[in-house]
């Protein structure tokens, strides 16, 4: 029983991960009906700029400042890659935020080096007891931080004008520029909030070990996340993300005892199984639009 | 008509048959005479290396051929290329592997044209299989799931060690039989470069001219509808599942070849190269090509498999990038990385249209030319 | 008519272009340079392009590594870099035989791609005498049969059981099978678990190193446990939940250094007692300010095929002279690791020349007839034992160091090279993973 209780905080912990990182891919999407590629990079960015700043300033301040930067930067690429590309296939454009993944990613890893960078956090791979439940602290503080950023993007999006304007635009461009919406903050405001989103998840998946050149692979989990949860459903991400996190550490801790043929990282390739099969029964993810057409 | 009426108006026909022939107009008889010649003749004056990487441009160009009937003409944006590459490698490795090895799977089937057919057929098995799951979703959803396609492959390749001797360690690739002639050593005349050029340049020939003719047939036009606007096309009685299973059996098929002969080119083949970044490589090949066209896939495959080659050579023409790889700044191998990724970047906001795009545009200058604007 | 003409026209120019095969030079003639020594390809009397002595020759050696993409590029630049530094201090003391050796010229990044490897092998075959490096085992396995039939020489970066059987490959020090056997049985020497269990990669690296924890396993009569792990630090999860199953009281941990210390601080906070054995390329001096620096410095030990780089040793301190402050950019073991690959080449290289035949074929004849390399103290001579059959030929001794915050790569050496009894009286006919 222990052990399934500190499994489900561990999937929850990776889950919100991915949750983060699909945020990002689907706010982009519903804004510019672009998937962007350049998430790893952000959180890449994100985690070494932390790496950076903890030398001269408390850790969450560190993580506050580079949220910030890495605002700045999605914003950045948004207004000089992302802008000119308006109009271009859609498929094109996602080619060059790969590309830009790759661009930026290099120059990151410059500032990586070759070791593995500590990020100062005060979790490290502590574990607290919950109910005489050993979990690791990262893991919570993972689960309760996304937890508390969603619930803010979500008011945001609800409540506030701001969040009104990219609603409407995500519905139909056009007409929120009738209305007085400035759909160029829109996308900009879109970029640098995944941006953000990105950075955090980047952060706190390194606090266990530390950050190294490597770490940028788990921001591909997040591709069967946007797909299963629907490419534009937020709600989707997030449930997505967790279950997917949960799956993958159920199937991490039992899988062995159940189908050890399957190999001992059967773990790796559970959420594009997982998104297989949801797929084959609701073809636009679990909570995604179905395109409408005219011919 | 006599040559000298016909000389200039290349766009004129005097049969029905003329004007449906592959090579129609003499202009494009003759260049294509012209290249094979050129292909024919570059075994005896290149070197060895040269050759094997030309030889793998042409291997890929047939794989990205099929991508290009399954992407480009169908529409279906397929991100698991390299999976039915894999397919196809690994039938033929096994096909022709040492049936005596008590690691591996192998049957000691040694004859080019079996392997090379089996794997074919086993890789469009294998996209017959998964098409009708992949066919009621579109766009994006599409690409991804290609793409866990992929990875659940790499799951597989990783863990069947005897198939494919397991990550880190390998298995030799399929051995090119063809009448008794060994074609990955050195002959008595012939060098191995040199033998398994001209093989992958006649099996280019034969699959191109292939591809051609179906895309040019009534399924050809039965894809584009497809592509276009499906629901019209249904509406005009295409069969649309039926036409995406097509597209993706023939695709794979394509990729099984091709996947089965990149690899006697170097003859070892590790299981962990079958990734994202392969069916990225060969997804780079038809943008940059030209999407929806043949020769475009040619021209793309050739494109992406010389780049490295290429870049490998920019130092000793730009002095100012080192060779050391831990003083910071611009060294060869981050030139390398970044000039593939920038290359592909412009390509596709200068010229959507890729180098067939740009050839079209060559062509259309010299046709009106001096008078074009 | 036309179809006639076009035949015949494309016949002619064919015969032509058979006859122009001639245009191809592909045999390299064996020439003869300064003081009557032989040589073909990858020499020439020319200096090198930053000769120390203008008057002498060169030969060039070829460096195949991974610079930029797969898992080993932070072990791989520090080995590339300390291996031009080795042979620059060569040239400097008077180079070989009245030539100087050249590793700058032909370094390759083979983005740990066996298809790339092949390409670049064959880009620079025609110019090299033999490889100073090539990393990667796919790799080079893509490249051995064609090492084998042209007579190059080839140092490989990495320490699995199988190079021990070519002929062509200048491996030095133990390999992770025979370091891993080691490994137990010091355990069994110094706290007697009563159970093993090996944490390690998939492929030739980790495999290998499993395969010498069963064998010395069972020959101690302790009970095996196999548990395989894939990288990257966040999927170690199903790892660590094995070995606090099972228990063991020793770990033989085969994988990359994040993996190596997600496995031990997880498994620490877990409450696992038992201790960790890594085999080198487990280890980066990084790892001691990681949130799981204290239970790797409570549980964690590294076995090594030399001692590590702050060890005192006549060769160690040429070392530390010539790699100087470029060490702090990237501290690590890579260092000490392509320094000491490079010297069964300048062995074989001296000896070709005193036979005076520097051809492939010379130096083939040359690496088959070394019984010692002088390692300046870094291994002992008869680690440099190239002649004879594999099982007599293969170099058996490692030995184990401890973490230790003070030294230049984190670990000092804690039992110096030995070797144990499993790995003496092992049968060696064939590589361990296989």
């Amino acid at each position: 029983m222990n052990e399934f209780v500190s499994t489900l905080v561990k999937g929850l912990g990776n889950g919100s991960i991915y949750a983060l990182l699909a945020l990002g891919f689907v706010i982009i999407y519903k804004s510019m009906r672009v998937i962007s590629f350049a998430q790893p990079a952000f959180m890449m960015v994100g985690a070494t700029l932390v790496s950076y700043l903890v030398l001269e300033m408390n850790f969450f301040v560190a993580v506050l400042v580079a949220l910030a930067l890495t605002a700045l930067l999605g914003i950045g690429v948004e207004r000089v890659a992302l802008r000119p590309m308006i109009g271009k296939p859609v498929f094109v454009v996602a080619i060059i935020t790969l590309g830009i993944d790759i661009a930026i990613r290099t120059v990151t890893n410059v500032y990586i080096g070759l070791e593995i960078r500590q990020m100062g956090d005060p979790w490290g791979l502590e574990q607290v007891e919950i109910f005489g439940v050993p979990v690791d602290q990262r893991h919570l503080a993972t689960l309760i931080t996304t937890m508390v950023v969603v619930t803010a993007l979500f008011a945001f999006f609800r409540y506030s004008r701001m969040g009104l304007a990219m609603r409407a635009a995500s519905y139909d461009q056009e007409v929120a520029l009738a209305q007085g919406v400035s759909v160029g903050w829109v996308f900009a405001l879109s970029w640098a909030i995944a941006g953000v989103l990105a950075a955090l998840a980047g952060v706190f998946l390194s606090v266990g070990v530390g950050l190294e050149q490597t770490l940028w692979l788990t921001a591909l989990k997040a591709l069967p996340v946007i797909i299963l949860g629907g490419l534009d459903s937020l709600g989707g991400a997030v449930v997505a993300g967790l279950s997917i996190g949960v799956f993958e550490a159920l199937v991490g801790t039992y899988g062995a005892d159940v189908a050890p043929f399957l190999g001992g990282d059967f773990f790796l390739v559970v959420p594009y199984l997982l998104m297989l099969l949801v797929l084959l029964v609701r073809p636009y993810g679990l909570f995604g639009a179905r395109e409408v057409e005219r011919i | 008509m006599s040559l000298l009426a016909r000389l200039g108006r290349p766009e004129l026909y005097t049969s029905y048959k003329q004007d449906m022939a592959l090579l129609n107009t003499p202009a494009k008889r003759i260049w294509t005479g012209v290249i094979v010649l050129v292909a024919l003749v570059l075994p005896f004056t290149l070197t060895d290396d040269l050759l094997i990487v030309l030889a793998t441009g042409f291997i890929a160009a047939i794989g990205a051929i099929g991508l290009n009937i399954v992407t480009g003409y169908a529409g279906q944006v397929s991100l698991g290329h390299a999976f039915f590459l894999a397919i196809g490698a690994y039938t033929a490795a096994v096909l022709s592997g040492d049936p005596d090895s008590t690691r591996l799977i192998g049957f000691g089937i040694t004859s080019l044209p079996v392997w090379l057919l089996a794997s074919g057929l086993a890789a469009g098995l294998a996209g017959l299989i998964v098409a009708p799951l992949v066919a009621r979703l579109r766009g994006l959803y599409l690409a991804i799931v290609t793409l866990g396609l992929v990875f659940i492959g790499e799951h597989i390749w990783k863990h069947w060690k005897a198939l494919t001797g397991g990550v880190g360690v390998g298995r030799p690739a399929a051995v090119p039989e063809l009448f008794g002639i060994n074609l990955a050593v050195d002959g008595p005349s012939y060098t191995r470069a040199q033998k398994l050029y001209l093989l992958a340049f006649v099996l280019l020939v034969i699959f191109g001219v292939l591809a051609r003719n179906l895309v040019r047939s009534r399924t050809g036009r039965a894809l584009a509808a497809v592509r276009d606007r499906d629901i019209a096309a249904e509406v005009i009685g295409v069969d649309v599942t039926r036409y995406k299973m097509v597209a993706f059996a023939v695709s794979s098929f394509y990729a099984g070849i091709a996947g089965s002969l990149l690899y006697v080119m170097i003859g070892f083949i590790e299981p962990s190269s079958f990734n994202l970044g392969l069916s990225v490589q060969y997804i780079a090949m038809i943008l940059i090509g030209g999407v929806a066209t043949i020769s475009g896939s040619i021209m793309g495959a050739l494109f992406i498999t010389l780049l490295p080659r290429l870049t490998r050579e920019l130092p000793a023409v730009l002095p100012f990038i080192s060779g050391s790889a831990t003083t910071g700044g611009l060294t060869v191998f981050t030139v390398e990385t970044v000039l593939y990724g920038l290359l592909i970047i412009v390509f596709l906001i200068f010229e959507p249209r890729g180098l067939y795009g740009i050839w079209v545009r060559i062509r259309n200058y010299w046709k009106s030319w001096p008078f074009s604007h | 008519m036309n179809a006639r003409r076009t035949v015949v026209a494309l016949a002619t120019a064919f015969v032509v272009a058979a006859a122009m095969s001639a245009c191809r030079s592909d045999a390299p003639e064996t020439q003869e340079g300064s003081e009557g020594v032989k040589f073909d390809v990858g020499v020439t009397a020319e200096p090198c392009p930053e000769a120390v002595d203008q008057n002498k020759g060169c030969i060039y050696l070829g460096i195949i590594s991974d610079l930029t993409a797969g898992p080993f590029k932070a072990l791989a630049v520090p080995i590339t870099e300390s291996q031009k530094l080795f042979w620059k201090r060569v040239n400097t003391a008077g180079g070989i035989g009245g030539y100087e050796v050249d590793v700058t010229k032909y370094i390759k990044d083979n983005k740990y791609d066996p298809q790339t490897h092949s390409q670049v092998y064959q880009e620079i075959k025609p110019n090299v005498l033999a490889l100073a490096q090539t990393l990667g085992s796919p790799q080079t396995a893509a490249i051995l049969p064609d090492l084998k039939s042209s007579n190059v020489v080839a140092a490989p970066a990495s320490w699995t059981s199988a190079w021990a059987f070519e002929d062509n490959i200048l491996e030095s020090g133990t390999n992770y099978c025979f370091e891993a056997m080691n490994s137990v049985d010091y355990a069994v020497e110094t706290f007697k678990p009563k159970s093993v269990a090996a944490v390690h990669y998939p492929g030739d690296y980790g495999d290998d190193g499993a395969a010498g924890a069963k064998v010395a396993a069972e020959a101690n009569s302790l009970t095996f446990t196999d548990i395989p792990t894939t990288p990257g630090q966040e999927n170690q999860g199903s790892a660590i939940t094995k070995l606090v199953q099972a228990k063991p009281d020793l770990v033989i941990l085969t994988t990359a250094p994040a993996e190596a210390a997600a496995i031990v601080g997880g498994a620490a906070q877990a409450g696992f007692k038992g201790k960790f054995i890594g085999t080198s390329p487990t280890w980066n001096p990084a790892l001691l300010k990681s949130p799981a620096a204290p239970a790797l410095q409570a549980l964690y030990l590294q076995s090594g095929p030399w001692a590590p780089y702050g060890t005192d040793t006549p060769g160690h301190t040429a070392m530390r002279e010539a790699v100087g402050d470029a060490f702090k950019a990237g501290p690590s073991d890579g260092w000490t690791a392509g320094w000491v690959w490079s010297y069964p080449m300048k062995a074989a290289l001296q000896k070709a020349a005193d036979n005076k035949d520097l051809t492939r074929a010379g130096l083939v004849a040359a690496v088959k007839s070394l019984d010692t390399v002088d390692y300046e103290g870094m291994l002992p001579p008869e680690a440099g034992k190239f002649a004879g059959e594999p099982a007599e030929r293969v170099f058996r001794q490692s030995l184990i160091s401890k973490p230790d915050p003070a030294a230049p790569t984190g670990v000092t050496v804690e039992k110096d090279l030995f070797v144990g009894p499993t790995a003496e009286k092992y049968d060696f006919t064939k590589a361990c993973y296989q």
